[in-house]
Formats: structure tokens, sequence, C-alpha cells
């Protein structure tokens, strides 16, 4: 879920948390991870068999190589969009990035809820994505209108 | 400045799941092949691993068969990691914990798990892309079979960077060549430098059943190299030992793995090796040579294509030409204990 934001900064602060998309038992943890374009995502394995992850399709393209547990490697996610993240030794490993032009997004939690806080009041058009989903969702949205819900037919 | 609230009610939804917290996942597989070397095969495989109170587990049994229009034709196809003994049996069974001590690595693992020598984790040979086994880690004469799986306890050490990693165990080995009781002993050294990982490994253990020597050890050892760059994965192992006793099995394999990322689903293979060993029977020495190109293509909803071309020569019992093909069909479901499961793959 993400909110246009055209006027916002254009990169992530350099103090920003890291993130990391995590192998472990041949699982990508988490399934879906929302970063901000310029955003550079750990990609740590932990697990004792050895990974190769990759992306080829649409977003960002890479292929990391063959790694040992307690390593990492990064990736920039310079370019928005949606990245499928897989790995060529274990082929049920899938995960998705969704890079989003804009520092106001989050990742609803296990009950369908999130927060996205410091964002200024005004009108928005807003986006929202799901595994299977065949499109994201979008729309309009004011502060004045109250919580946003959206339904996916 | 002004905080939002906002709120999505979706149908399916992302599960964020912390390191250490409890996860289990199921996975199974279902595959179809045939091989011109007159052989059909069929295979089942299913895993359930995951954390659980902090100790990892994982479980995998398998069935697989294979029909040949000889009964007596000679073909390792469809062995790259299990056996196709019509059986069900347990494969993998296992837990372990990791600890990472001042960025040091100490892993232990208790249960049944594949014997840790050189190039030996189930989906280095089962998902690569090659239907048959190395011949040097086909059960028939190998020194180190794919099949062969030790019941005891795992060790490792170390760094991520250089790791030694030890198991004491007793054989319990599947498919057709099984390893008389007894202790195994198992010690490998890996080092991981820039974009080479190489290993050496050592094992002392009982001979084969059917070995013609009443008494004596297999002492097996093997070094092993894999070289990545760029979606190009080079590897290579080389192991000598004596499964059988008296005489020696030696043999080598070095295969290319290339999955660019322009290549998208489809992941090519090629594989040079030789296997120089000794007829039980006879003693007289005898090798197989083979040469072998394929290709992995996976497909969407957890389908994956596969498809070898190999030529073969030395043991006439072997034919000189071949064909592998098979279909898998993957399916996984995870799942945190009282949670639903989490939404299809991409």
């Amino acid at each position: 879920m993400w909110l246009d934001a055209p006027a916002a900064p254009p990169a992530p602060r350099a103090d920003a948390p890291r993130v990391a998309l995590d192998q472990r038992n041949l699982t990508f943890v988490p399934h879906v991870l929302v970063v901000r374009v310029g955003t550079t995502v750990d990609f740590p394995n932990n697990d004792r068999v050895f990974h190769n992850v990759f992306s080829f399709r649409d977003g960002k393209r890479f292929d990391l190589g063959m790694y040992p547990v307690g390593t990492l490697r990064r990736v920039l996610f310079d370019q928005p969009g949606l990245s499928r993240i897989f790995c060529n030794i274990h082929p049920m490993m899938a995960a998705y990035v969704m890079t989003v032009d804009s520092p106001y997004f989050a990742r609803t939690d296990e009950s369908g809820a999130f927060t996205i806080a410091g964002v200024p009041a005004g009108a928005y058009t807003y986006h929202a994505w799901r595994p299977g989903a065949r499109a994201e969702l979008s729309g309009t949205w004011s502060s004045n209108d109250g919580p946003l819900q959206i339904v996916w037919p | 400045m002004k905080l939002l609230a906002l709120i999505v009610c979706a149908a399916c939804v992302a599960h964020v799941r912390p390191a250490g917290a409890q996860s289990i996942t199921a996975e199974a597989a279902v595959t179809g092949g045939y091989s011109t070397d007159e052989a059909t095969a069929a295979a089942v495989q299913a895993r359930l691993f995951g954390d659980v109170h902090g100790v990892r587990f994982f479980g995998e049994v398998a069935w697989a068969n294979r029909w040949l229009s000889d009964s007596d034709h000679e073909t390792d196809s469809f062995n790259a990691a299990y056996p196709y003994s019509n059986q069900v049996q347990a494969i993998e069974a296992y837990g372990e914990r990791l600890f990472r001590p001042r960025g040091q690595l100490l892993g232990l693992r208790g249960g049944r798990f594949r014997t840790p020598f050189g190039i030996y984790n189930g989906s280095d040979h089962a998902y690569s892309g090659f239907l048959r086994a190395p011949l040097v880690r086909y059960e028939e004469y190998a020194p180190v079979a794919n099949t062969f799986l030790e019941n005891g306890a795992d060790l490792v050490v170390g760094t991520p960077r250089l790791t030694v990693e030890t198991a004491i165990a007793a054989p319990g080995d599947v498919g057709e060549i099984v390893r008389r009781s007894g202790v195994d002993g198992v010690v490998r050294v890996q080092g991981y430098f820039g974009p080479f990982i190489a290993g050496a490994s050592y094992m002392t253990a009982p001979l084969a059943e059917g070995s013609l020597a009443a008494e004596g050890r297999n002492h097996a050892a093997g070094i092993d190299i894999r070289w990545m760059h760029a979606g190009v994965q080079l590897r290579g192992e080389w192991i000598s030992g004596r499964p059988f006793g008296e005489k020696k099995s030696t043999g080598w394999y070095a295969d290319a793995l290339i999955h660019r990322t322009m290549m998208g689903p489809v992941t090519a293979v090629v594989r040079v090796e030789r296997l120089d060993f000794a007829e039980r029977e006879t003693g007289s020495e005898e090798y197989l040579s083979r040469q072998t190109a394929g290709v992995r293509i996976n497909v969407a909803g957890g389908i994956a294509l596969q498809l070898n071309v190999l030529h073969q020569s030395g043991d006439a019992d072997y034919l000189p030409h071949a064909v592998d093909v098979a279909v898998t069909w993957s399916v996984r479901k995870p799942w945190k204990p009282g949670k639903p499961g989490e939404p299809g793959e991409p």
C-alpha cells in the first residue's frame, strides 16, 4: 500500500533502517517486502544450504550467485516496480519486492491493517497490491475522508 | 504533519515472520519421466520443515519407481538424489540449532541426514537440471553415493568463510546398495573465497553389503570446488574410495549450470565425467565416461520441465546415447501454528 507523493524528497535518508529479505528454512522472509526507490536490501543466507537469489522478469533484474550460511549480498532497488524474487536452486522459494517512488508506504499486518506515519494532510492517489492480484488497485483519497478502506474484488 | 491510520480489508495478506518465530512449511513434489534408456519413472517427495522453539527441523519422505522395458538393462536414469526402488522411505529427518557467537558459526544437528561429504545436499543434485546423479555419486560403484544417509550427529564450527563439519553416525542408506551396519565418521572442511567455494572431505565407513571382502572399511577422500559469477556456476568433484573392499573406485565430474538473468526461467546444464571402477564379480577394471547437456525450464504454476541428452562410453552395459525427459510439479504450503497460510507463489 502506498501513496503517490511527487513532491517528496527524492531518496531515502542515509540513516534509514536496514531492510533485509532473509533466506531461512528454504523460504524468503518476509514473503512480501515494500521499499522505497533507492533502498539497498540485504539478502542474508541463514540456511546451511546454498541459495542463488535472482530476479529476471520485471522490476530489478539481478543474480546474486551462491553464498553460504552467515553471509549476505546486497541489491540496490533503484527503479519503481514489482520484482519477483526466486532461488535458482530451490524452485519453491519465491518472494516479492515492491519498490515504490514514495516515502509513504506500508505493508499490511496479519489482520489487513497498516499505518503510515508522517503523511501531510491533503489529497492523494493511493495504490494497493497483493500477491496473486493481476493488477494493483488505485484510487484517490483525502485526509478529510478518514481511514481508507479497500476491498479487493 | 499528521498521523493517518489507514485500513485495508484484503482477502489475502502478507505475513511477517520475525527471526526465531515458529513456522512450518509443507512441500510436495511429483515427478514423471521417460528416458530412451528404456526407463519410465514416477516419484513423489513430501517435506516438512521449519522452526519450532528455536530448533530447526527438516523431514522428507519419498517414493519413486522405475519401469524398465528390459529388467536386465543397466541404467541410472532419474537417480539424481532419490532411490527409485518402489518403496516409501524416510530420506532425511533431523533437528538442528545454529548459533552465531560473535560472527562465528556453530551448528548442531541430530537425526537422519545426507552424508556430509563433498557437494552433498539433495538440492545440489535434485533441482539442478540434471536427471542423473554424477557417476561418482551413483550408488552402483560410487565411493560415496547420493543415497547414503547417516543416523547420528553432525557438528559444524568455524566462520562463514571457513567451516569444519564432523559427523559420527550409523549408516542408514536407501536404495539398492547399502552399507553394512557399523559406525561412520565424516570430516569436511569448506572455504569460501570470493566467487570460489572449495572443500575437502574424508569418510571412513563400513563396506557395502555384497562386498566380497569379509572385513575392512571404505576410506573415501574427495575434493570439490564451485565457482559462481554472473549466473554461471561451475562445479567439480573428485572422489576416490573402496566401497566394496579391495578394488578402488575413482571418479570425477565437472559441470556448468548457466542461468543468466536474460535467460528467464531457463537454466542450461552441461557435464563431463568419468568413473573408473572394478566389477564386483570378476574384479576386471572398467570405466564409464559420460557427457551430458540439458535444460531446466521453470514453467508457471510450480511446474518444471527437464531435458537431458547424454553420450556415454566405456561400460558396454550402458547405451551410447540417451535422452531423459521429466516434468515436476511442486506445491508448498507455509503456515504459522494457529495462523492461516500465505498466499500463492509468483
